[in-house]
Parts: structure tokens; sequence; C-alpha cells
């Protein structure tokens, strides 16, 4: 009886808790668009990046192993993280 | 035990998928490999991970829940491999803390969750095999 009760109990249980989990760690992270130059054009796309990436440091930000860009220009500042 | 482990991940994925809906659904997007099947992706993998879950949790459908729980692992594997062979820039649109694997880390991750559904297969088969 112990067993069944425990059974049905602990799947409700582990559910709770993945629940809980999920939402202790919820990142609050702002979204930034960034561009991109799609190689042999003058066309850029966009993409969004976390905050991380308008920080500054030895890591470029790239999508598609394209530099991503502050702007649609390449004067623009180059997205890089820690 | 290993029912278990499934319910928690698949609970805890859906859930921070849900929490961030609005990147989850971008970062689907931005895949290659997916864009064609935008419209249904991000809902289909939330509801393939509930349903699994729920599955799990009951007796009498633990052993379809085990076996829906390795088709979408093995799906998950198969995507991962080919986000390394041609777009590895992507960011993984995992959900929550497993994030933070990246892409490899998430191979050896689903491997190890492979190996548990097909023990938890063996297992329930034995069980439900002895029952009757």
């Amino acid at each position: 009886m112990k067993t069944k009760v425990f059974k049905s109990v602990m799947p409700v249980f582990v559910m709770l808790m993945a629940v809980g989990l999920a939402f202790a760690t919820e990142r609050i992270v702002v979204e930034r668009d960034a561009y991109y130059n799609i190689p042999g054009t003058t066309n850029w796309e966009h993409t969004t990046v976390g905050d991380e990436c308008f920080t500054g440091g030895a890591n470029a930000c790239s999508f598609l192993g394209q530099q991503l860009y502050a702007a649609p220009d390449f004067n623009s500042m180059k997205l890089m993280k820690p | 035990m290993f029912s278990l482990l499934f319910i928690l991940l698949f609970v805890y994925a859906a859930v921070s998928k849900l929490l961030d809906f609005k990147t989850f659904e971008t970062q689907i997007g931005q895949s290659s490999l997916l864009s064609g099947f935008f419209d249904w992706v991000p809902w289909g993998v939330i509801t393939s991970e509930i349903v699994a879950a729920l599955l799990l949790a009951f007796t009498k459908t633990r052993l379809l829940g085990l076996y829906l729980s390795l088709t979408l692992m093995l799906l998950f594997t198969v995507y991962i491999t080919m986000i390394l062979y041609f777009s590895a820039d992507i960011p993984c649109s995992c959900g929550g803390v497993l994030e933070a694997l990246g892409w490899k880390g998430h191979l050896i991750f689903n491997g190890f969750f492979i190996v548990i559904a097909l023990l938890g297969i063996l297992i329930q088969r034995k069980q439900e095999y002895n029952f009757n």
C-alpha cells in the first residue's frame, strides 16, 4: 500500500519540482538587434543577441560565421563579448 | 526511477521554453534546418515533452512514455548532429540551464538519456511480462 502511494505521488512531486526549478533558473535576458552582412553583397540581415554582445571583449559575436554589428554598416560597432 | 528522470527533464524543459517562448521561437526560426516548419515546431516540441511526461507518470502508459521519450531524444540528437555539421553558430534552443551546455555538451547529455530510455524500456517490459 505504501509503495503504491509512493509510486503515484512521486511523479506529481517530480513534476512540481521541475516547474519550480524552471522558474528558479529563468533568466532575464535583454535581447537586442544585431546585424550581419551577406558575403559578397551590400545586403544586411538582422538577428537578436543577448546584452553580453554589447559589453565588448575578446570574443567576436557572430551568426552563421559572420561578424555581428550594432547597425547595418561596417563602420558601426563590432559586437564583441567577454 | 528512469521515468522520474525523464519527467523531471521534460517538464523542466517544457516550462522553461514556455517561460521564454519568444526566444525559443526566434532560435527555432534562426535554424535553417527547421525554417520550413517554423509554424508548428515550437508548439510541437513543447506538447511532445508534456505528453511524454504525462504518459510516464502513469503505470499503465509508462512503457509508451518511454518509447516516446526515446523517440524524442533520438530526434533531438539527429537535429543536434546536423546543427554541429551545418550551423554551429545558432544558439541552443533547449530551455533553461540546458542552454549552457552548448551543442557538444548537449550531444553527450542526450546520449546519456538515450541509454536511460533503453534501460527503462527493458526493465518496464520485463516487469509487464512478469506481471502478465
